[in-house]
């Protein structure tokens, strides 16, 4: 019971992280699509983006793919019945990830050519939107209590559940993070960089796109008690807390960008990400797809709940040493950092 | 299209393009390893060169690698929800290790990659170690799974549910040695043949200098020792599925029939519906003699198998051909590999440069990826019709959601675009400069050493016109 939450919280972290981090990846092909034309700005830009996130969009990727493992060894019953009714959202979400990948993969070695450096930039554009706006909606479909079976058969392939308009509005509030994330982070960068015009540009898109995304929560908690009656309900028994403080976070985050503290804004903004999907797990407890599967009923048996869990001890007590170890080689030379150390660091 | 025949055609489509570049990242970094340690201690600039070559490979492999396996990993639950609903709790775990094994390999790789010129030479060679061993673990975490899936085991069946579930039974399961070191020798055959071939390429087109040679004796060295080990682990293989999985045996010899004193069938269409088999190279009481060194003794055929436990139509003839294709291939291989280095010890230790020779060596490192690709269709298709041996079929697996064939033909797009760019990149790496060959070139450090580096190239350029 308790294992069973534990590893549910494991899940939850790999969740956030992979938003925080894969989030900003995904935020940063929204930029580069403002970013378009030849002018000296807009190739900047391009530039920048492309430095800061081609190095750790694999790293990235790991917490998604340790998700999906996750997901269907603590709780195949789940894995199993998302497949089944999202099968369409996730497999396109699925394509904009590869697609995303692979343009990244491809980045480094591809022909310096404008044209076909532009048509790489528009894959990973397209690539960009595409991902988070469905994984949103996945989220609101899950959320909204609308996976149940219906005569003791899960809904198949539907689209009733995630393209509602309140799916939708979550896979809007989505994007808008991800904006939001890729935003703040760029104005770190390009104030290492010394780019007083990038960290303008940044700054007030930064601004705007969380603007934007606080508009769209509040018009999904608005929305909550029609369409997702079991998490507004949650909500109100347990999550008033967490919403008060993800609402403060946001505010410090707006304050942060506004006075030009960027390091702060930017750990503020991994926390507001942290409080919106934490707000949401929080809400829907005891529920992992509410209204019928609760955490405890469709975990594994212990043993394997057991195990899962001790792997994932023993793998951090392998993997955090050998991080540290690949920033400490970063950190060796004093002269100007090549390219790729500047994105590591953001992974951490 | 069915939802079973589109999912299974997906599912097979992106395993098969996946085990190319797992293949590949798990052999490399041991060539990358032996390699960098040759120059290191013989202070031998091409070795050096092929190092740093082979490390540019190996990180654009290691990322489409990467790509392709978020495919598969998605698609255990996307196309089979129904297997993962059951299988999950079993052998979700080994999957999850990889997870691990997998991020820690990247990490070491990138250190490996940035860290030529902040490392000392010897803390960076042994960077390399990490990734050839967490390389390996990857691989055997992964087909202890699909062992699992050919021999199920950890778990008891009460009334249709799985009860008493231990996940680290389910991992060493009766298949998981013969499989796990078969694929692990695979990836060292693969990656030994695949550079030989590479060099051996280079050296026909004219290009015989000290480098290719040494490309081509260090891919032959780990060749020369993984394929006789290979061929032996894949005897033990069909050994143990004779008593396993003996429709998949009957299926790998192309049995129709029971009997004693049966011959080897080579090659040849063996129906079972029919009891035929048509066009095979027959070697009498071959059968018998190689399975259990006797003459007349008895095999079983798929006859003697319940007719719903056989292959889906199709299978079984397809299952003999390709596991006679892998092992033509692996004897074929052992052949150049065998003659390659009886010409090397017998001309003195030179490399042979013989025309023959080097297109064996070409064609053998095509051919070792075909074998591998012809051995997971032995495994799985030999499998049919279940996706869980003895325990749940295929055809109750299969996502249900009316969209499996849009899916299927999306990603066959996908591959197609990923296989295409992924080539014409790695042809543009073969022909980019390459790095200096000479070895005090390597030892400068810092921006200095960077520079000189590439004013050492320009000169080399200046020079090559
Ligand atoms: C370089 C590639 C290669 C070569 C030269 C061989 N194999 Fe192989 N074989 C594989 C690559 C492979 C593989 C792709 O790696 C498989 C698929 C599943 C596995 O574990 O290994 C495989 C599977 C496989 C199986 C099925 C195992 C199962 O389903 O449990 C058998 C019986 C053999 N092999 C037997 C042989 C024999 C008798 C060989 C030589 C005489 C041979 N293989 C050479
Ligand atoms: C990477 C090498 C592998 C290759 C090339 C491969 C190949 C294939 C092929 C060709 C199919 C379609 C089979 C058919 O038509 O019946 C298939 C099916 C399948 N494979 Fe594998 N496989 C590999 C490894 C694995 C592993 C490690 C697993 C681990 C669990 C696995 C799980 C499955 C499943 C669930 C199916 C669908 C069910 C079935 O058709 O039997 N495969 N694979
Ligand atoms: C059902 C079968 C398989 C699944 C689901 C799977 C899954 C994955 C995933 C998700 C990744 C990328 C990891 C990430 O980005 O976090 C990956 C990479 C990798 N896989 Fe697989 N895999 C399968 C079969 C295999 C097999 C049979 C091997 C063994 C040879 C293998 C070896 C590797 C290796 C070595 C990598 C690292 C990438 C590279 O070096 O190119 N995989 N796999």
């Amino acid at each position: 019971m308790i294992l069973d939450y534990a590893v549910a919280v494991l899940l939850w972290l790999s969740i956030i992280t992979y938003a925080t981090l894969g989030g900003a990846d995904f935020g940063g092909g929204i930029w580069q699509m403002f970013a378009f034309g030849s002018g000296k700005q807009a190739k900047e830009e391009r530039e920048i983006i492309t430095q800061a996130i081609g190095p750790v969009w694999e790293a990235n990727n790991v917490w998604l793919v340790y998700l999906v493992v996750g997901l269907f060894t603590a709780f195949p019953i789940v894995a199993g019945t998302l497949a089944i009714s999202l099968f369409i959202p996730f497999s396109l979400a699925l394509i904009g990830v590869v697609l995303r990948g692979a343009a990244f993969a491809f980045e480094e070695s591809i022909p310096q050519s404008v044209d076909v450096h532009a048509a790489f930039g528009r894959v990973f554009s397209a690539a960009s939107i595409i991902a988070p706006f469905l994984l949103g909606t996945c989220a609101a479909a899950v959320a909204s209590g609308q996976l149940r079976p219906a005569n003791g058969r899960i809904p198949v392939a539907v689209f009733s559940a995630w393209l509602t308009p309140f799916a939708i509005i979550v896979g809007l509030m989505g994007l808008g993070i991800c904006a939001t994330l890729a935003a703040v982070y760029l104005t770190v960068e390009a104030e290492r960089q010394e780019q007083p015009a990038l960290i303008e540009a940044f700054r007030i898109r930064a601004l705007i796109a969380g603007g934007v995304t606080a508009v769209l929560a509040a018009i999904t908690l608005g929305l909550s008690p029609f369409e997702a009656p079991v998490i507004w309900h949650g909500m109100l028994d347990e999550g008033l807390w967490a919403i008060a403080l993800t609402m403060a976070i946001g505010l410090a985050t707006a304050a942060a960008l506004f006075f030009r503290r960027f390091r702060l804004a930017r750990v503020l903004v991994q926390m507001e990400t942290a409080g919106i999907i934490g707000t949401w797990g929080i809400s829907q407890l005891p529920y992992i797809v509410p209204p019928d599967l609760t955490i405890t009923g469709a975990a594994s048996p212990y043993p394997t709940m057991q195990a899962f869990f001790i792997a994932a001890l023993v793998g951090m007590v392998i993997l955090l040493p050998s991080i540290w170890l690949l920033l400490h080689v970063f950190k060796v030379e004093e002269k100007p950092p090549p390219v790729h150390e500047k994105g590591l660091e953001k992974a951490t | 299209m069915p939802n079973l025949l589109a999912a299974r055609s997906q599912m097979g489509l992106s395993l098969g393009f996946h085990i190319i570049f797992s293949a590949l990242g798990v052999g490399l970094p041991l060539i990358l390893c032996i390699a960098e340690g040759l120059a290191l201690l013989r202070k031998d600039g091409s070795w050096m060169a092929l190092a740093r070559q082979w490390t540019k490979a190996f990180a654009i492999l290691f990322a489409v690698g990467s790509v392709s396996g978020v495919i598969v990993e998605f698609e255990l639950s996307l196309l089979w929800p129904r297997w993962i609903s059951f299988a999950g709790a079993l052998i979700g775990l080994p999957f999850a290790m990889e997870g691990f094994a997998f991020f820690l390999e990247g990490i070491f790789l990138g250190i490996y990659l940035y860290g030529w010129n902040r490392l000392s030479p010897v803390v960076h060679w042994m960077c390399s170690l990490p990734i050839v061993l967490s390389g390996l673990f990857s691989a055997w975490f992964v087909v202890s799974a699909n062992s699992w899936m050919n021999s199920p085991s950890g778990f008891q069946m009460v009334n249709g549910k799985a009860v008493n579930i231990n996940p680290f039974a389910a991992i060493l399961n009766p298949s998981t040695p013969f499989e796990t070191t078969h694929m692990i020798l695979a990836c060292y055959v693969v990656v030994g043949f695949g550079t030989a071939a590479v060099y051996a390429a280079g050296m026909l087109r004219g290009k015989r200098d000290d480098y290719h040679r040494k490309g081509l004796l260090l891919g032959m060295a780990l060749a020369v020792v993984a394929i006789p080990l290979q061929i032996v682990s894949g005897d033990f293989n069909a050994r143990f599925l004779e008593q396993g999985q003996p429709a998949k045996y009957a299926a790998i010899e192309g049995l129709v029939t029971s009997g004693y004193g049966l011959p080897l069938y080579i090659g040849g269409i063996a129906d079972p519906t029919t009891g035929q088999v048509y066009g095979a190279l027959e070697i009498p009481h071959g059968e018998s003699l190689l399975a259990h060194f006797d003459l007349n003794s008895y095999a079983r055929g798929i006859n003697e198998i319940p007719a719903q436990d056989h292959q889906t139509a199709g299978s079984f003839e397809a299952v003999h051909l390709a596991f006679d294709g892998m092992v033509f291939i692996a004897f074929f291989s052992l052949l150049v590999a065998v003659v390659f280095w009886l010409l090397f010890l017998s001309r003195k230790r030179r490399v042979p440069e013989n025309k023959l020779v080097l297109w064996g060596a070409a064609i053998a490192g095509s051919l070792s990826f075909i074998a591998v690709e012809l051995g997971w269709i032995v495994t799985e298709e030999g499998r049919q019709p279940w996706i869980i041996y003895n325990l749940m079929l295929v055809r109750d697996a299969p996502n249900p959601a009316q969209w499996i064939t849009v899916s299927f033909i999306v990603f066959s797009c996908i591959y197609v675009l990923l296989g295409t760019t992924l080539i014409v990149l790695l042809l543009r790496l073969a022909r980019r400069p390459k790095t200096p060959m000479v070895w005090n070139e390597f030892v400068q450090r810092e921006e200095e050493g960077e520079e000189q580096r590439s004013q050492g190239l320009e000169r080399k350029k200046a020079g090559a016109r």
